[in-house]
């Protein structure tokens, strides 16, 4: 990746725990050995501790952040944001916690990157920017806590897959919920309760669109360029790149450029669970169904799986049965034959913590791969990328988990990726 | 549905003048016809003359953005020539790329390899992206030419290289003298091309690229990187020798 390349220093994490002073826009600070450094009782030394950074340190950043921060056996080191008002607040939160005012903060996450003491990231940025940073974080060694939705493009999930496994690194895709909030679901469809699972119905909004919000002058708390980066070049709006959680216009969440919309970012969740709840997470959809409007109804889209599994986007409540075998809410709803299965053991967070964070730690010490690994998020979340691709194309598609293409579709196969802007390249 | 050709007059008179902030609402007759025109190849000619047209007008950037967009999904060899002016623009090489990228015509790959001999800097880069993307091999050359010295471009050439994957592009990176930011791409480059060959069932080509950068890299790197690399080596050994 020539411009997101990180430029590594000579020193090793010791000698940088020596020696440390950061570079570039970071806040230089000699090193003292304090009593936080050498461990106690509950908090192990910091020649022991996962040494940390966060890129993309508002909104969900933030709350990532504050996770990490919580954990005593994270060094916590780094803060990374194009936006002033983040950057400092990252800082702030990361300098109380460790009580002391070392925390550097940089705009640029190359420069964070290039920081061997380093050991692994959290990354929260908008999706256009997941794939260039994972990718680049894997490059220079290190391991990666990604929110989601992992990608932003069909093919930038192998991509980041091929970059984990190459380097050998733990990166974990960050949706919490999964495991946290669909209990209800997943329990006893792994306890084999639900029977042989068919069908699945998932209600959560849209596809993202077009931004051609007017330009207004760029304030000087942000770094437009680097914000933008491999998006196409666009005005200052500041509903552009608001990182408020709506997706029906004034958010990056509800643009094209950005986001996948709703139904990636929330459909991160959703279909997260119900996938997770199915044990479809190893598969990706090998038909993608699109039902036009009818009778009133409004179009809405299916895939199915080669294992005659279907998932139903927003399917017209007539059209479905009217009571599925369990639910969450009308979020989710699964339907299977009713007739016991063998139960599975639903797998759980590593050692039996109680976060996804945790469970990234734990495998960051143990070199396992984690709940949510890189691959099965990149399966999750083409299910509704390719849903999206329909809407847009308003038709049927076939995928070839071989070729990672359209069959047939040349058209859709434009779709599968995007020209990212200069200089950035993966 | 058929679409009277006619009725998208006034829309593209109002795509011709639309500017960022300005009103959607009769670009949504576009969005449709370019959708319906799947399968109506006289319908998605004059679409795509319309949008190349206006290319080369005056239209404001956010107009134009929007007709790349249309282009990236239904442009041909025919809106080539109207994109490719736009190559060395700064303001629009990108969303011209966003639109060649995706053309499988020849004559957009020879669009873009045309422009990397003429255009410098990040949009260089761009051209070595986009050809890249489509695994132009015809590149080939005027890719190892620039895998040379210190510099953003030359990693970004490194890395096309790796994406093409080949013996030929294997070859030129292990020949390539670099430094800096383009020697370390030159390594993730020569580990994409390893684990190509072993896919294509060269276990050696790819054993003998693990092990040369295994010397260079040394029996304890000190940095993350250094011990990311030497894993991926091992790791590709490994790979190649079980598969």
């Amino acid at each position: 990746m020539a411009a997101s390349r990180a430029f590594q220093p000579s020193s090793s994490r010791r000698d940088f725990l020596k020696t440390a002073a950061t570079a570039g826009a970071g806040v230089a600070a000699p090193y003292v050995i304090t009593s936080k450094a050498l461990g106690d009782a509950t908090t192990p030394p910091a020649s022991d501790r996962i040494v940390m950074g966060g890129i993309g340190i508002g909104n969900m950043g933030a709350g990532d952040q504050g996770a990490f921060l919580g954990m005593k056996d994270v060094q916590y080191v780094a803060v990374c944001d194009v936006r002033t008002r983040w950057r400092e607040e990252g800082k702030k939160r990361a300098d109380q916690r460790n009580g002391n005012g070392d925390c550097a903060a940089y705009v640029d996450f190359r420069e964070l990157l290039a920081r061997d003491d380093i050991d692994a990231v959290h990354i929260a940025t908008p999706d256009h920017w997941h794939a260039i940073m994972t990718i680049a974080a894997c490059r220079a060694g290190k391991d990666v806590y990604l929110q989601k939705p992992e990608t932003l493009t069909l093919r930038e999930g192998p991509l980041m897959v091929s970059a984990a496994r190459r380097y050998g690194r733990v990166v974990s895709g960050g949706s919490q919920r999964v495991l946290d909030d669909y209990r209800g679901i997943v329990n006893p469809c792994w306890a084999g309760e639900v029977g042989t699972i068919k069908e699945l119905d998932i209600a959560v909004g849209g596809p993202s669109m077009p931004c051609y919000l007017p330009a207004v002058p760029t304030p000087p708390d942000i770094d437009w360029e680097l914000w933008l980066g491999p998006a196409p070049q666009q005005p200052f709006n500041p509903g552009r790149c608001d990182g408020n959680f709506g997706t029906g216009g004034g958010s990056w969440r509800s643009y094209i450029d950005y986001s996948g919309g709703s139904l990636t970012d929330w459909g991160a969740h959703h279909f997260g669970g119900a996938i997770f709840a199915a044990d479809l997470r190893e598969l990706q959809p090998s038909k993608v169904v699109y039902h036009p409007a009818a009778n009133g109804h409004p179009a809405y889209v299916s895939v199915e799986y080669p294992n005659a599994v279907s998932i139903h986007h927003n399917r017209p409540h007539p059209l479905r049965p009217e009571k599925p075998s369990v639910a969450h809410g009308d979020a989710i709803r699964i339907y299977g034959d009713g007739v016991k299965r063998e139960a599975k053991a639903v797998p759980l967070y590593r050692n039996g913590v109680g976060s996804i964070y945790a469970d990234f730690l734990e495998c960051v010490k143990s070199r396992e791969k984690p709940f949510r690994d890189i691959e099965l998020a990149a399966n999750t979340m083409m299910s509704p990328h390719m849903i999206g691709i329909a809407y847009r194309l308003e038709r049927s598609l076939e995928w070839d988990r071989q070729t990672q293409a359209f069959k047939g579709d040349a058209e859709a196969n434009r779709l599968v990726d995007r020209a990212r802007r200069e200089p950035w390249i993966i | 549905m058929a679409i009277d050709p006619k009725s998208l007059d006034a829309p593209f008179t109002a795509l011709a003048a639309f500017d960022w902030g300005g009103d959607v609402q009769p670009l949504a007759a576009i969005d449709a016809a370019v959708i319906a025109s799947h399968g109506d190849a006289a319908l998605r000619a004059d679409l795509e003359k319309r949008l190349a047209d206006l290319l080369g007008g005056k239209a404001p950037s956010a107009a134009k953005q929007y007709a790349c967009r249309k282009l990236c999904l239904i442009g041909t060899a025919g809106c080539v020539p109207a994109l490719a002016e736009l190559l060395g623009s700064k303001e629009e090489s990108h969303m011209a790329r966003f639109a060649l990228q995706q053309i499988a015509a020849p004559e957009a790959a020879a669009a873009l390899r045309k422009a990397l001999g003429e255009v410098a800097g990040d949009l260089k880069i761009g051209m070595i992206a986009s050809l890249a993307a489509r695994r132009d091999a015809e590149s080939l050359p005027a890719l190892t030419a620039l895998v040379s010295g210190d510099s953003t471009v030359a990693a970004a050439a490194a890395e096309a290289l790796g994406m093409l994957g080949t013996p030929e592009a294997a070859a030129a990176l292990a020949a390539a003298k670099t430094s800096g930011v383009a020697a370390e791409a030159v390594v993730d480059a020569r580990l994409a091309c390893a684990e190509a060959s072993a896919k294509a069932g060269k276990k050696a080509e790819a054993k003998s690229i693990y092990e040369s950068i295994l010397k260079a890299v040394g029996e304890a790197p000190a940095t993350h990187r250094g011990r990311a690399v030497r894993m991926a080596c091992q790791r590709g050994m490994f790979a190649a020798m079980e598969g």
